[in-house]
C-alpha cells in the first residue's frame, strides 16, 4: 500500500505543469470560494448580530393575536413570574419587557408619526443598550469650522471630517474610524468642540430618548419636551409631555427616523395600560439552538395566553434579504467549481489516456485493473489535497484576521454604508462549516470527475492497451 | 514436468473480409528448464501465439494449459492473479514503471503477491545483481540502456517466482552487445537456475543460443528442433 501511494506521488510529478495547473486551479477557486463565503457569512452575522441580537432579539414572547394584529389590546399581563420562568431557561441569556406601539408627536408646528418602545432601564441594557447608542458627539455645521482650524490634521482627514458634517457620532473611536483620525489628541480636540450633552433614562424616568434623524427632523434639543398622543389600551386616549433626556443612534435608517425610547413604567402609565406588555424579548445562549429554545419554551407556556415566536418569524425581510444574497453567492461558487471539476475531468482523462500501454503492461504482469484504479484515484486525491490544502492554508490567516479584527470602512464608503443601515464594517464569518465544506467538495469533485475516465480502466482491453 | 501444454490452439482474425487464421491449430509442449525460440517470418504469429500462452488474449479455439491448470477458462481478476503467480513476462519494450526504480520494479511484483518488505530486499537485490545491475538499483528506468533496461524486466519477470517466462522479441530494440549479455544472463539463469525461457525473435544471433527452435508460419509451426550438446535433433 506504501508501495502504491508512492508510485501515485510520484506519478503526478511526471508531468509537473499539468499538476500543477490542475492544483492551481482548484486552489484558486477554493481561495476565493472561502474568502468569498467568508465576508458573505460574515455579514450576515452582523445583520443579525445588528438588527436582530442588538434590537428585537432572537426570539419573541407574544400574546397569540399579537403576530397578525400587533396591537395593545394584544397584549399580555406582565409578571415577574413569567419573567422569571423564560430566563429560568438554560438557553436563555436574557428576557427583557417592552410596550412597543406607535403614536404622534408634535414639537411647534412639526408632528411626525413615530415609534414608542417602552423598556426596561435597566435590563433593557442587556439587550439592545441603548446606552451604548446615545449620541456623545455631533458634527454640527455651525461649529464644524472649528474643528477644520485644529492644527495636524490633514487633507485627507479634513475631507472626511467635510463627508460626516452633521452626522452625530457615538464615540471618539467611532469618529476616528468613520474619518480615518488616528492621533489621539487631534481626536480629544475634536471631541471637546463637538461634544454632545444628553443622557440615558433612569428608572422610571418620564422622559425619552429621541432617535437622531428623527431628533433633527423634529429639530429637537436636549430638555425640549416632545407632545406625544395616540390611541391607547382598548380605544383609550393617550397624551402626554416627554422631555428629551438623549438623542440615540439607530443603525437601522428606517428606525432611526421614528423611534422614541421611554421607560416602561412611563409607557405603560402613557398607553392606560398599567402591567401590560406587547412583547418580552430574548436573546440566547447559542443562537444556532434558536429553533430547539422556541419549541422548548412554547411547550413550557400556556398556548392560549402566550407564543414565541423566532426572528425569522417576524422578521422576514432580513431573513429573505440574507436568503437572497447568500444563494447569489452559492451561484457563484457552483459556477467556479464547474469550471474546476471540468479542468480535474480534462486531467484524469488525459492522465488515463497516455498511459494506456503502461496500465496494459501492469495489468499483464498481474496487476489487478482495481488497483490500477485505485493508483489513478489516489492521484487524483494527491492533486485535489494539494489544490484544497494550499488554498485553505492561503485563506485562513484572511479568514482568522477578517475575522477578529473586521475591515473597518472610512469616508465615503462608510457613510454610504451606514446610510443604508449597515455598520461600515466587513466582517469576515470565522472557521465554520462553510471552511471544510470547501474540502469535502473538492474531494467530492475529484471523484466525480475520475468516475467516467475510471470506467475506461476498468473495460481496458488488454491486447488492445499492450499494443497502443 | 510440463509447464506448458498447447492443444490445437487457433486465433482467427475477422476484422477485415478476409478472415487471418493468426494462429492456426498449434500443439506444443514446453518441459520444465527449456530454452526455446519461436522463429519465423512477420505475421507468422509469434506474437499471437506468445499472448495466448501468456493468458494475455483469447484464442477463438483450443486450450493452454499452464502447470496443469487449464487457462482459458480463468477470468478477470483470477486470470490476473495467474499471471502474477506462474508467468513471468519480458515485453519488447516499455516494460517498466518510469517512476520506479530499478529495485523497486523488480520488486513490484513481488509485493503485488503480498509479500513484505523485508522479503522482497534480499531477493530483488540477489536478482539485479544476477543481471549485472547490482550497482544501478536504484536509478529509475529513463537512466538505464535498453540493454539494462530489459535486464530489470528479466528480473523482475523472475522475482515472482513463475513456472516459465516469457519474452516477446525481448532484443529487437537493442544492439548487438546488449543482444549478447541479455542472452548470456537469460542463458546462465536457465542453466544454473532452471529456469523456462520461451522467447520468440528474428534475430539469428538470439537463434543460435536457444536449444529448442520453433519456426512458424503462417499459424503453423513447420519445424521444431531441439538441440543438444550440439545434435539437432528433427522431430
Ligand atoms: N488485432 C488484430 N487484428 C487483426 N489482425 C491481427 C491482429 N493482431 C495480429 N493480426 C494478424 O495476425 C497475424 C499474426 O500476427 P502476429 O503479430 O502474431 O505476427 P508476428 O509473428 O508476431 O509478427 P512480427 O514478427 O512482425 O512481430 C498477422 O497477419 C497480423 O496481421
Ligand atoms: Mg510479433
Amino acid at each position: 500500500m506504501k508501495r502504491i501511494t508512492q508510485m501515485a506521488w510520484r506519478n503526478i510529478w511526471r508531468n509537473r505543469k499539468r499538476t500543477i495547473i490542475t492544483s492551481a486551479s482548484i486552489f484558486f477557486a477554493i481561495f476565493f470560494a472561502i474568502v468569498m463565503r467568508s465576508f458573505q457569512l460574515g455579514t450576515y452575522d452582523h445583520m443579525i448580530h445588528q438588527s436582530i441580537e442588538t434590537y428585537t432579539g432572537f426570539l419573541q414572547l407574544q400574546s397569540p393575536d399579537y403576530f397578525d394584529e400587533p396591537g395593545l389590546d394584544n397584549s399580555f399581563e406582565y409578571s415577574d413570574e413569567l419573567l422569571n420562568s423564560i430566563n429560568n431557561h438554560p438557553e436563555v441569556k436574557i428576557a427583557v419587557p417592552r410596550v412597543e406601539s406607535f403614536a404622534l408627536a408634535s414639537i411647534g408646528v412639526k408632528s411626525k408619526g413615530i415609534m414608542v418602545n417602552g423598556i426596561d432601564v435597566e435590563k433593557e441594557a442587556r439587550l439592545s443598550d441603548p446606552e451604548r447608542n446615545l449620541v456623545r458627539y455631533r458634527f454640527d455645521s455651525k461649529i464644524m469650522d472649528e474643528v477644520y482650524k485644529i492644527l495636524g490634521l490633514t487633507e485627507d482627514e479634513i475631507d472626511n471630517l467635510k463627508i460626516y458634517e452633521n452626522a452625530s457620532f457615538n464615540s471618539l473611536n467611532k469618529i476616528s474610524l468613520n474619518c480615518g483620525i488616528d492621533d489621539q489628541e487631534i481626536l480629544e480636540k475634536i471631541g471637546k468642540i463637538t461634544a454632545f450633552e444628553g443622557s440615558y433614562l433612569k428608572e422610571n424616568d418620564d422622559g425619552i430618548l429621541v432617535s437622531d434623524r428623527l431628533s433633527k427632523f423634529m429639530q429637537l434639543e436636549i430638555g425640549d419636551t416632545l407632545v406625544l398622543m395616540g390611541t391607547g389600551y382598548h380605544g383609550s386616549t393617550a397624551a402626554g409631555l416627554f422631555p428629551v433626556r438623549g438623542i440615540v443612534k439607530i443603525p437601522s435608517p428606517e428606525l432611526d427616523n421614528k423611534l422614541v425610547y421611554m421607560s416602561l413604567t412611563r409607557a405603560q402609565e402613557f398607553y392606560g395600560m398599567e402591567n401590560m406588555l406587547t412583547t418580552l424579548a430574548i436573546n440566547l445562549h447559542d443562537n444556532s439552538e434558536m429553533l430547539v429554545v422556541q419549541k422548548s419554551l412554547s411547550s413550557n407556556l400556556d398556548n392560549n395566553k402566550y407564543v414565541v415566536k423566532n426572528w425569522e418569524e417576524f422578521n422576514p425581510i432580513l431573513k429573505q434579504t440574507i436568503e437572497g444574497d447568500s444563494v447569489g453567492g452559492v451561484v457563484f461558487i457552483v459556477i467556479l467549481y464547474v469550471i474546476v471539476f471540468f479542468g480535474i475531468f480534462g486531467t484524469v482523462l488525459m492522465m488515463i489516456a497516455e498511459r494506456k500501454r503502461e496500465f496494459g503492461v501492469l495489468n499483464a504482469i498481474g496487476m489487478k485493473k482495481r488497483l490500477l484504479m485505485y493508483v489513478v484515484i489516489i492521484e487524483m486525491v494527491f492533486i485535489g489535497a494539494l489544490g484544497a490544502i494550499t488554498g485553505m492554508i492561503a485563506s485562513s490567516p484572511l479568514v482568522y484576521l477578517g475575522n477578529k479584527f473586521p475591515i473597518q470602512l472610512s469616508g465615503e464608503t462608510a457613510k454610504m454604508y451606514e446610510e443604508m443601515g449597515y455598520e461600515a464594517v466587513m466582517p469576515m464569518a470565522s472557521f465554520d462549516p462553510y471552511f471544510w465544506w470547501q474540502a469535502v467538495i473538492v474531494v467530492l469533485m475529484v471523484i466525480g470527475a475520475s468516475f467516467f475516465p475510471l470506467k475506461s480502466i476498468r473495460k481496458l482491453k488488454l491486447m488492445k492497451a499492450l499494443r497502443a | 514436468m510440463k509447464v506448458i501444454e498447447i492443444k490445437d490452439l487457433r486465433k482467427t482474425y475477422n476484422e477485415s473480409e478476409v478472415k487471418v487464421h493468426a494462429v492456426n491449430g498449434v500443439t506444443l509442449d514446453f518441459e520444465e528448464g527449456e530454452f526455446a525460440a519461436i522463429v519465423g517470418p512477420s505475421g507468422s504469429g509469434k506474437t499471437t501465439l506468445l499472448n495466448m500462452v501468456g493468458g494475455l488474449d483469447d484464442p477463438t479455439s483450443g486450450e493452454v494449459f499452464v502447470g496443469g491448470t487449464k487457462m482459458n477458462e480463468l477470468k478477470g481478476e483470477a486470470l490476473t492473479d495467474f499471471r502474477l503467480n506462474n508467468i513471468g513476462f519480458v515485453f519488447q519494450s516499455y516494460n517498466l514503471i518510469p517512476v520506479l526504480t530499478a529495485k523497486e520494479n523488480t520488486e513490484f511484483v513481488m509485493r503485488l503477491q503480498g509479500k513484505s518488505a523485508r522479503d522482497c530486499d534480499a531477493r530483488t537485490e540477489e536478482l539485479l545483481k544476477s543481471v549485472g545491475l547490482g550497482e544501478r538499483m536504484n536509478a529509475r528506468p529513463a537512466k538505464l540502456s535498453g540493454g539494462q533496461q530489459q535486464r530489470v524486466a528479466v528480473a523482475r519477470a523472475l522475482a515472482s517466482k513463475p513456472k516459465f517466462i516469457l519474452a516477446d522479441e525481448p532484443t529487437a530494440n537493442l544492439d548487438s552487445t546488449s543482444t549478447e549479455t541479455l542472452l548470456d544472463i537469460m542463458e546462465k539463469l536457465n542453466k544454473e537456475e532452471n529456469i523456462t525461457f520461451v522467447f520468440s525473435t528474428h534475430d539469428a544471433r538470439v537463434v543460435k543460443k536457444a536449444r529448442r527452435v520453433i519456426t512458424i508460419e503462417d499459424g503453423k509451426i513447420i519445424s521444431d528442433i531441439r538441440k543438444n550438446g550440439g545434435e539437432k535433433i528433427n522431430n
